[in-house]
């Protein structure tokens, strides 16, 4: 058997059916992993036009298309919002693909397949992160907003996100917000009769029904994570920072007290109650907490981060809350400040640079003491997978196909082995100001992060799955200046856990 | 909104019947043209959805062996057609699946045969991919392994297709079947009686929206799905059915629905689509046995696979229908 010359048969070359070739495109850089595979900055050659690539990863998928990019597909060909990221197209690379350092990638499928994305500039964290960078009170009011009007529209549409975080945000120099990655996206009915798996959304974004072991939620779930959202942009940094989901659980009973059947009618019946409920009584603190907060943003966060999901306030009736309506009111994205475009960082940068990220940023890291407000705690490191074997293990039983791994051949030797960063199970809450030297990890990890995080910074959020990911959170900014955005080493590491990981956790289960 | 109006399906994969012709017409010529040129049609197909035609060179003493190697017509690829798309349907059925994973699976093997020829790709891979890919979509998960044992296939086959599937629908994954549309009206039609539905009333509009269904059955059949949207389709589905069993008055019905739309739909446009449909239907025929041997054979030189003496055996078995319905479809050309 024999390609078809092209041209021959008219089918190898700019069919007249399926998809364009990847070829139509130039690769720039590579800007992140995504849920399932790495995402690279492009440009058309046609029209000159920039563009995100994001590649759906195709080996170890014993069911085939992974199920993940096939739900991410779905779900944005519906969705049609200015605030949710837009797919432009779905192209395929014929022939076999090499990988950053022209080995043949070892994948069964020779050629790949890529969702191209309008390009944006920014993600939410990454913004925050950057050196010197204080939200203004209009400012945070019109990406909530922002947020809130793509997510009700999600929801409107019967798409739950199931990933809403910082990382995920993206945000262009126009002001605009839009939501991505909506690979544990799925649908929902109403009846809220199917079961889904509670192994979704980063662990510190994550409501407590999930964590309680619930398989039958709803748009209640997102929302939780707008709160979490809304009160690090108040607050400066993440409101739970945990390291494990009895953790994370214990942040939350901390903040919002412990939940019992008169405050959450039915909590009992949630699978792991018994387990996880806290031995002393905890009350809810949040009032006093943040306290500092202007009176309605505090309204509505209580609303947002109602421990019961079924009293949780919901995205339409967070937009008409009267934080959004009283002054200082949102202000008009395009009045937003530009912020410097990553993209020249990125041409600049050389590949032979990024090599030598880590040693770079380690020693940066030094002679530039945090100035950042936002670092977290960072803690122990190293500790990922195992985390992850939970109660809730089980729930995963049954088919683990493994949907889109990210990560693994191109795990490159360099670099700190995906130091755990923001995201919990990896995460390593506590030594941000203590272990400067974390930050190396930090600056190129970010990459490991969402969608497309944006070029430019030692994006701080890791990776999109979970586990692995990147060096803290904070380490962003002094990283973000000198040390070359494209961490190259960011785009392999950190994803081997997170890939593999991610593979486990939500496979075939819904 | 993200619905039928804002759809891929709407945009894309409604055609008009010249439309329609064209497309068949392409894939045809395509096919002919590579039989003249290789010898042989038959796609090699890859994980990963790169596909090549057989090598001339190889095929070359085919080409003098199989001089007399015809081309199928766009009719016998019509017939072929049709026989996989009944077998979908038996399929599906022995599985138990839900109805919209026929339904899905149906249209996604319509649009794939839009853009290819089966004399490229084996219509019985095909098929089994199709309906693999619809479950995976419908969120009604079957394993590759399962579906394939279940139907004494190779799995492997369905998942080195599946690629090309996508790939050949544009990944446009989101069908709207008439199902849905046919629960949909008669919901309305319930809500527009709801102060005088009493249980006599709701349990005939139970009998409409049976015999509705079964009419669309009849039309997933046919190129309608290609060519009206699953609204029209469904409404025609209830008017025939009500005819039928006479339920409603059908004609004041309309007249509310489409007083009740904005002017983007006229009654009388309905009416000319409803004829249409019907029409398509009368037309429907299942190919008889010996005709259908008779293309099956044909297809079978033009893939460059054929063994006759097998091929009628397999014929032979593949008329008996009855239970084995799933087992069936390996008896079909391969």
């Amino acid at each position: 058997m024999a390609i078809a010359a092209p041209g021959q048969l008219n089918v190898t070359e700019s069919p007249s059916w399926g998809s364009r070739s990847v070829d139509c495109f130039e690769k720039l850089e590579q800007i992140g992993e995504g849920t399932y595979g790495q995402v690279y900055m492009a440009k058309e050659i046609k029209t000159g036009e920039i563009v995100a690539l994001k590649k759906i990863r195709m080996d170890n998928e014993r069911e085939g298309f992974p199920i993940t990019a096939i739900r991410e597909i779905k779900i944005l060909k519906k969705l049609h919002h200015e605030n949710v990221i837009k797919l432009k197209e779905i192209v395929t690379s014929p022939g076999p693909e090499k990988d950053e350092q022209g080995r043949p990638d070892g994948n069964k499928y020779k050629g790949g397949i890529y969702m191209v994305f309008e390009y944006m500039d920014h993600d939410l964290t990454g913004l925050a992160d950057r050196p010197g960078m204080r939200f203004t009170v209009p400012q945070i009011k019109c990406y909530m907003k922002q947020l809130l009007t793509g997510l009700h529209y999600c929801h409107v549409n019967q798409v739950l996100h199931r990933d809403i975080k910082g990382s995920n945000l993206l945000i262009d120099n126009e002001g605009n917000l839009k939501l991505a990655d909506f690979g544990l996206a799925r649908s929902f009915s109403n009846d809220h009769n199917a079961n889904l798996t509670n192994r979704v959304i980063t662990l510190w974004y994550r409501p407590p029904e999930l964590l309680l072991g619930t398989t039958k939620y709803g748009p209640a779930v997102d929302m939780w994570s707008v709160g979490c959202i809304f009160a690090e942009l108040l607050h400066g940094k993440p409101i739970f920072p945990g390291k494990d989901e009895p953790e994370q659980l214990n942040k939350i009973f901390e903040l919002c007290g412990a939940p019992d059947e008169v405050i959450w009618p039915g909590v009992s019946k949630i699978p792991w109650y018994n387990q996880f409920k806290p031995t002393r009584p905890m009350k809810r603190r949040l009032r006093e907490v943040f306290r500092h907060f202007d009176r309605h943003a505090l309204e509505l966060l209580e609303r947002m981060l109602a421990l019961d999901p079924a009293q949780r306030i919901t995205a339409k009736d967070a937009l008409d809350a009267e934080y959004f309506w009283t002054d200082p009111l949102p202000c008009d994205p395009k009045s937003l400040p530009k912020y410097e475009s990553s993209h020249e960082f990125q041409t600049k940068k050389k590949r032979q640079q990024q090599r030598q990220n880590e040693e770079m940023a380690k020693r940066q890291k030094m002679q530039h003491p945090q100035q950042h407000t936002r670092l977290p705690p960072i803690q122990q490191s190293g500790q990922h997978a195992q985390m992850r074997s939970g109660p809730n293990q089980q729930v995963h039983g049954s088919q683990q196909v493994h949907a889109g791994g990210p990560g693994h051949h191109y795990g490159k030797p360099r670099g700190p082995s995906g130091g755990p960063g923001k995201y919990p199970p990896g995460g390593n809450p506590g030594g941000g100001y203590n272990h400067p030297n974390r930050g190396g990890q930090g600056g190129a990890g970010g990459y490991g992060s969402g969608p497309y995080p944006p070029p430019g910074r030692g994006a701080p959020y890791g990776s999109s799955g979970m586990p692995g990911g990147s060096g803290g959170f904070g380490v962003g900014a002094p990283n973000y200046t000198q040390q070359g955005p494209y961490g190259g080493s960011a785009a392999g590491r950190g994803s081997n856990m997170m890939g593999g990981n991610r593979n486990q956790q939500y496979g075939w289960q819904q | 909104m993200a619905d039928f109006l804002t759809s891929t399906h709407r945009a894309k994969w409604v055609f008009t019947p010249q439309h329609l012709v064209e497309k068949y017409r392409a894939a045809n010529q395509r096919a002919r043209q590579v039989l003249e040129k290789c010898g042989a049609t038959l796609m090699e197909i890859d994980a990963d959805g790169s596909l090549s035609y057989p090598e001339p060179q190889i095929a070359k003493a085919n080409v003098e062996k199989h001089s007399r190697t015809k081309p199928l017509s766009i009719d016998e690829e019509q017939c072929i057609r049709v026989f996989f798309e009944n077998k979908i349907q038996e399929v599906c059925k022995s599985f138990h699946f839900p109805h919209k994973i026929q339904a899905t699976a149906l249209i996604y093997f319509k649009r794939f045969f839009l853009q290819w020829s089966v004399m490229e790709h084996q219509p019985k891979n095909i098929m089994l991919t199709c309906i693999y890919a619809a479950c995976k979509i419908e969120e009604n998960h079957v394993s590759a392994e399962e579906l394939g044992k279940g139907i004494q296939q190779d799995h492997h086959m369905i998942l080195n297709n599946e690629m090309i599937i996508y790939q050949s629908l544009e990944f446009d994954l989101i069908v709207y079947a008439p199902y849905r549309s046919v629960e949909g009206f008669i919901n309305d039609m319930q809500w527009q009686e709801f102060c005088n539905a009493d249980d006599d009333f709701l349990q005939m509009l139970k009998t409409l929206q049976d015999t509705a269904r079964l009419e669309v059955d009849k039309m997933m059949l046919t190129d309608a799905p290609l060519l009206f949207p699953p609204g029209q389709l469904a409404l025609t589905a209830l008017h025939n059915s009500n005819a039928l069993h006479k339920v409603i008055d059908f004609d004041s019905y309309l007249s509310s629905i489409f007083s009740r739309q904005n002017p983007v739909h006229r009654e009388s446009e309905f009416i000319e689509s409803l004829n249409a449909i019907n029409s398509l239907v009368r037309k429907y025929k299942f190919p008889e046995r010996k005709e259908q041997s008779h293309i099956n054979r044909k297809l079978e030189s033009c893939w460059g696979l054929s063994s006759h003496d097998e091929s009628k055996k397999r014929e032979k078995k593949s008329k008996h229908k009855s239970k084995k319905n799933s087992s069936e479809a390996q008896n079909a050309p391969s």
